[in-house]
């Protein structure tokens, strides 16, 4: 399936790519100003086939040559999907003699109170193939116990002869002095190549040491399954003629080389909800809506986040968990810690292609296990024989036979009624229609709880917002979704079915830069500050430049991260490098004024630097502009006004309801309504009321 | 409450004040955590954030220290005694007095109240435990007390700001008698900080939803509470159950000191009577009421559903007793420094007894409470005095279906732990060892968790060692054919001239002296003998227990290699054990 779409005019062709469970999204940008939309089946097995593949088929569509392909953007699932699953690499851990159990132990916190059924996850790395080596380096970074190099070696062979194929470094305040730690693994490289080793303070060179561990064994656990991905992919890429870099989304929602996330996929586990969250608030600022609900839901899993005053709700810290994941401000424990920059996204396992089952009391249960592509839904007739949300929602006449995914999947009504009917019907003892609407409820409720997580949970009232839907089927449960949680206004953007995809189109590449320097503020050397700002800046511009920015496109952004003596936490206040000697009093007045403005008090007490940071800005010329998307071709296959019977819900049963394309929708229109695009459809209940706006999306009143 | 009179609470409304209520909470404590000063109060989290509504019924409480839960009504009670008439926008009131509704002195409770309309409608409230109050020993901890006047700086409720201005001459005597001055008014300032965090979210509640619903759904928030706790409890098999338990001793006697308690259910009620307890001690592990109430309350709670809200209207259903100038009730002048350890006694008692009443919902005895390790002196270094308060936790007792949790903060906190390379970073002392210690654990079916260690070494001169432990000879009981955890040991200097020392010490240490710690596991659920063998060898293999505590406990033979289960040789070493059994 392909639309194209004109947009303002850019330099070269760009491609944006979202691998989902079930499809991979594919969005071009070319250099006449036109967007090119495909949507193909991922492969789980392999999902840079489907990458590859799709990318031949999107630019032969446009007729665009491979080397004229200016750069690809991802955003990917492979890190998530490796710890959702446990499939990583078989990982060890080399710690400093005494402190085998640093990364089990962890913070020793619990998620609840009064929980005494609590399961602590077990670790990634098990105590056996923790090992420990004699070595000791103090507080100051001098060193008490040199390397005993002998250990090392040893360690490794023994690991390796255990299955271990990657390996974390982390000793007891390398983050002062990293020597024994770049030593062990200069000692592993020589003597033991096969192995994949990550250095700790590679990743995060800062202090304490569980952080600093479960960052480091994340890493070295997906480090050997992304490196394996994007080595296919970008062999695969070359080999259809394409010469563009490739650039991966980071958990923060920036851009950064593929090698990068080769070597440091700890920083990309979350990377494509991000680019949705970037896309959506983007948006939001175009169409005058500072306060959103995100809400993504694909084949597999459906997420939310929250965009409040425009501001994108991020965090430093994040703990991946199966079930619910969400990243906590608070509570440690319960998930495997990274502490790297995040957008703060809650996930549940809940998509199109979650199965639905009855227990053994009784209870209709959908997801977490997904059909994804293969077999996919019932009604794909491709092999899955389970029903899914997808076969309740052609069951109910929501989707399409003939319109979903453009036309190029034609879905067959009778096998989703069949596994309805087979799997469910007579364990409820319910007629396929209800069963199909029980499926529906059910994976509503579950879905619920991501917004929740977001909003309720943390005090903020969900109705005080806009819901923006997209994923290939946000659209289709949205309004009910939003009806549930009080929400009164739905925003469907343009291109909802590969909106992810497009939001990396809106994104820059981001690159920051961090040196320690823990001393009084009053104490600090000018000039020395302005040298490692100087440094940072170097950094920064020369990593950018090898990413292929020009100078005019690159802007820095220096802070300076100042605490009252004896805090632990820090506030980044902005400065502009160099520094001058009146400096120190401006300083301290920022700090103190911030600080007031978020604690409501201010000390008198001496105030402290813990770290300089510069980040490095790639600004992309060509950026998506969403003001200048105009539809051009969007004609789903069954096109023109025409009717169906659709169930809403056990009161009203069936009903007649008109389904119209998106593109003829020029003015307000009462529910109930279906409105087909070539990506999804949006569902419009009886009593709302959806219309355009002047940015291309439509708005539904709820 | 409903009544046909006032229109009925809307479901999502109540949903989203409850939330709002805990999220509240929850960032007051993330807001302490950001503005403390001391390592106890900002990496162990030595403190609770909670909302009170204007009775001082508590209406939301942090995942914090749940032992703090039920002493701070009692507090309020104290502080509305003697301000109810006196009470104005922008007052502070802080107080650490046990005889007083406080708990011990290192613990500053902080109220503000809030005002909406003019009218007090609740207090933010902040229980920190500072890292020092003055007194005989640095950290204000000291098990060997006599008198409470040794302790430490004892303040009644007294306002901190009144109206908005600051008490200057109580800051001074704070200042004055507190060895670390800066991180003591550092904390308090974090507190204050906390506390208007916590009055702005709740007043903008109050401007939302207007002060008669919210009036509302906080009360139906109390009773949602009460509600939930007395269905639960109607399905418990009515009677009267009774535990008893140890405490090793006071620090100055070894005689064992018993917690003994008896649980009545009642259609929907418990009564709770501690008579029978020792009576109070010599050393200053004597617990106010306030805080045995809090240690009942809570392992009431553990065996709850976990939906019940964290909030008094749990308490109306709980009726405690102690007797008067027992261990669990003290006069004038006990001490009671050392209290927590007796909390987490009658936590063990309190769940060994309710495992009687529901036996799947208990844990085995968990390692015994938190260890306290307090080292303090002066750092000629920085030229500074320094303070130390660590605490170390801990591991929990196996449980009906499955093994207990190792390396986790008893159940009675929720604290964490001082990152090393912290600790490392601002005291002259080095962390040795910190990690599991093998074969600690109880054996059972389901094993308790094994035990931790931590090794110090003192860098600075000279320094003050304050240590509480118990659980050396009293340990940890397993339950349902469990057996008991190793329990708890205090070495020192383990490299030479090495000495055991007892459950509590208050001694000097000097340059290069090493203290150990082997921390107990937790005991063990049902018969070791039914032990699944796939989890015996995954736990030799991991070395959380050895192959001879294989072989002597569950009756597991591993093959020489160590890494295989020999089944003939085992069947046959159960079978002889379980005949000897007989």
């Amino acid at each position: 399936m392909a639309a194209a779409m004109k947009i303002e005019t850019g330099r070269g062709a760009r491609i944006g790519v979202d691998i989902g469970g079930t499809f991979t999204d594919l969005v071009l940008l070319d250099a006449g100003g036109q967007v090119h939309v495909l949507k193909i089946s991922s492969t789980p097995a392999k999902p840079e086939e489907a990458v590859v593949e799709g990318v031949r088929r999107i630019l032969a569509k446009a007729g665009i040559a491979p080397d004229a392909v200016d750069e690809v953007l991802h955003g990917t699932t492979v890190g998530s999907n490796t710890l959702l699953e446990r499939k990583g690499a078989a990982t060890g851990l080399l710690t400093t003699k005494g402190f085998r159990d640093v990364l089990e132990i962890g913070r020793v916190r619990t998620p609840e109170l009064f929980d005494l059924a609590w399961d602590k996850p077990d670790p990634l790395v098990e105590r056996r193939h923790r090992l420990e080596i004699r070595e000791r380096i103090a507080a100051d970074g001098s060193i008490i116990t040199p390397l005993e190099e002998g250990d090392v070696v040893a360690a490794g062979r023994n690991l390796l002869d255990q299955g271990i194929t990657s390996l974390a470094l982390c000793f007891l305040n390398s983050y002062r002095n990293p020597a024994h730690e770049q030593r062990a693994a200069a000692l592993l490289a020589r003597d033991l190549p096969q192995l994949a080793v990550t250095t700790s303070t590679d990743v995060l060179p800062e202090a304490k040491e569980y952080e600093r561990t479960s960052t480091a064994v994340v890493n070295a656990y997906v480090v050997p399954v992304m490196r394996t991905y994007l080595q296919r992919l970008v062999e695969g890429l070359a080999k259809i003629g394409l010469k563009a870099p490739l650039l991966v989304v980071n958990s923060n929602g920036g851009l950064a080389t593929g090698a990068t996330a080769q070597a440091k996929p700890v920083f990309f586990i979350s990377s494509g909800p991000a680019a949705g969250v970037v896309g959506a608030a983007s948006l939001g600022s175009v169409a005058k809506e500072p306060d959103l609900v995100v809400f993504d839901m694909g084949g597999t899993t459906a997420k939310a986040s929250l965009v409040q005053g425009g501001r994108i709700s991020r965090t430093n810290e994040y703990e991946f968990r199966a079930g619910i994941s969400t990243p906590s401000r608070f509570i440690k424990a319960g998930g495997f810690m990274m502490k790297v920059p995040s957008v703060d996204v809650a996930e549940v396992g809940s998509g199109a292609g979650s199965m639905a089952h009855v227990d053994e009391g009784g209870l209709l249960h959908v997801g977490p296990v997904s059909a994804g592509a293969d077999p996919g839904p019932a009604c794909y007739g491709i092999g899955g024989d389970q029903p899914t949300v997808t076969d309740a929602n052609v069951v109910l006449g929501y989707l399409d036979p003939v319109a979903l995914a453009g036309g190029t999947l034609k879905l067959k009504p009778e096998l989703a009624r069949q596994a309805i009917e087979r799997v469910l019907c007579g364990k409820l003892k319910l007629s396929v229609e209800d069963a199909a609407y029980g499926i529906r409820e059910v994976v509503n409720a579950n879905m619920a709880r991501a917004i929740r997580a977001v909003t309720v949970e943390r005090g903020v009232d969900p109705r005080d917002f806009t819901l923006i839907a997209f994923g290939g089927s946000g659209p289709v449960h949205a309004c009910d979704l939003a009806r549930t949680l009080g929400i009164r206004r739905v925003l469907f953007p343009n291109l909802p079915g590969v909106f992810t995809a497009l939001g990396m189109l809106a994104s820059d590449v981001e690159r920051p830069f961090v040196r320690a320097y823990p001393r009084l503020l009053a104490e600090i050397d000018i000039a020395e500050v302005n040298a490692i700002y100087a440094a940072l800046r170097d950094e920064a511009q020369a990593a950018l430049k090898a990413e292929g920015f020009a100078d005019r496109e690159i802007r820095f952004q220096a802070e300076i991260d100042l605490r009252y003596k004896g805090q632990d936490s820090e506030l980044s206040i902005a400065v502009e490098p160099p520094l001058k000697g009146d400096v120190l009093a401006k300083l301290r007045d920022a700090f103190v004024a911030e600080y007031r403005s978020i604690y409501q008090y201010a000390s008198e007490g001496a105030v402290e630097v813990a770290a300089l940071r510069l980040t490095g800005l790639g600004v992309r010329p060509s950026k998506v502009d969403f003001r200048a998307i105009r539809i051009v071709g969007d004609t789903p296959p069954s096109a023109g006004e025409h009717r169906r019977k659709v169930y809403f819900n056990r009161e009203t049963g069936w009903v007649d309801t008109p389904v119209v394309a998106r593109s003829a929708l020029k003015q307000a229109a009462a529910g109930p309504l279906v409105i087909e695009s070539v990506d999804t459809t949006i569902v419009v209940p009886p009593g709302a009321t959806a219309a355009p706006d002047a940015t291309g999306n439509i708005v539904v009143s709820l | 409450m409903t009544t046909a009179a006032t229109p009925a609470l809307d479901p999502i409304t109540f949903a989203v004040v409850k939330s709002a209520l805990d999220t509240i909470v929850d960032d007051m404590a993330f807001t302490v955590m950001r503005t403390a000063r001391s390592p106890i109060v900002r990496d162990v989290l030595d403190y609770s954030t909670t909302l009170c509504d204007a009775d001082g019924q508590i209406v939301a409480q942090a995942k914090t220290v749940a032992l703090h839960l039920g002493a701070v009504p009692d507090a309020i009670e104290e502080v509305l005694r003697l301000y109810r008439d006196d009470m104005n926008p922008g007052d502070v009131v802080i107080m650490n007095d046990p005889y007083a509704g406080g708990m011990h002195l290192p613990d500053i409770f902080m109220f503000m109240p809030i005002f909406f309309k003019d009218r007090l409608q609740g207090f933010s409230v902040v229980v920190a435990h500072h890292c020092d109050m003055g007194g005989r020993v640095p950290g204000s901890n000291a098990s060997d007390s006599t008198e409470i006047y040794q302790e430490g700086l004892r303040i009644p409720p007294l306002k901190l700001f009144d109206r908005g201005r600051k008490n200057t001459t109580l800051f001074q005597l704070i200042e004055k008698n507190v060895r670390v001055p800066d991180l003591v008014v550092g904390d308090l300032e974090a507190q204050l900080a906390t506390c208007r965090i916590g009055e702005r979210e709740f007043v903008r509640l109050f401007e939302k939803y207007g002060e008669a619903d919210m009036k509302r759904y906080v009360a139906a928030l109390l009773d949602y509470a009460e509600t939930v706790t007395r269905q639960a409890i109607r399905e418990w098999p009515k009677g009267t159950y009774r535990f008893t338990d140890h405490i090793d001793g006071d620090g100055f006697s070894d005689k064992p000191i018993p917690i003994q308690v008896a649980i009545t259910v009642g259609d929907g009620e418990l009564t709770v009577d501690y008579a029978g307890s020792s009576p109070q001690v010599r050393g200053a592990i004597n617990s106010t009421f306030s805080f045995c109430k809090s240690a009942t309350y809570l392992s009431v709670r553990c065996v709850l559903g976990r939906q019940v809200p964290n909030n008094s209207g749990v308490f109306r259903c709980i009726k405690v007793s102690a007797p008067k100038g027992s261990v669990l009730n003290p006069e004038l002048p006990a001490p009671v420094a050392a209290r927590a350890l007796t909390g987490y006694r009658v936590v063990d008692a309190m769940l060994g007894c309710l495992g009687q009443i529901v036996p799947t919902r208990v844990v085995a005895a968990c390692e015994g409470g938190n260890t306290v390790v307090c080292i303090g002196g002066w750092d000629k270094q920085t030229r500074e005095p320094f303070i130390l308060v660590d605490m170390i936790n801990g591991a929990w007792g196996g449980r009906a279906t499955k093994d207990g949790i190792e390396g986790v903060t008893n159940p009675s906190q929720n604290m964490s732990n001082m990152p090393v390379e912290t600790l490392e970073a601002r005291y002259p002392v080095r962390i040795e060892e910190y990690g599991y210690l093998p074969d600690t654990c109880g054996a059972g079916e389901h094993r308790g968790g094994v035990g931790l260690v931590r090794q110090y070494r003192l860098l600075a001169e000279e320094a003050t060692l304050q240590l509480r432990s118990d659980r050396h000879t009293h340990k940890p009981y397993g339950i349902q054919g469990g057996g008991p955890a190793s329990g708890n040991r205090n070495i020192l200097n383990p490299d030479r001239n090495t000495r055991e020392l007892p459950a509590k010490v208050t001694m000097t240490m000097n340059r290069g002296d090493v203290i150990r710690h082997e921390q107990s596991g937790g005991g063990g659920y049902g018969d070791p003998l039914r032990r699944d063998l796939a989890l015996v060898a995954r736990d030799v293999a991991n070395g959380k227990i050895s192959p001879a505590y294989a072989r002597e406990r569950h009756g597991v033979v591993m093959d020489p290699s160590g890494a295989k289960v020999d089944h003939g040789a085992t069947e046959k070493l159960r079978a002889s054990m379980r005949q000897a059994a007989e």
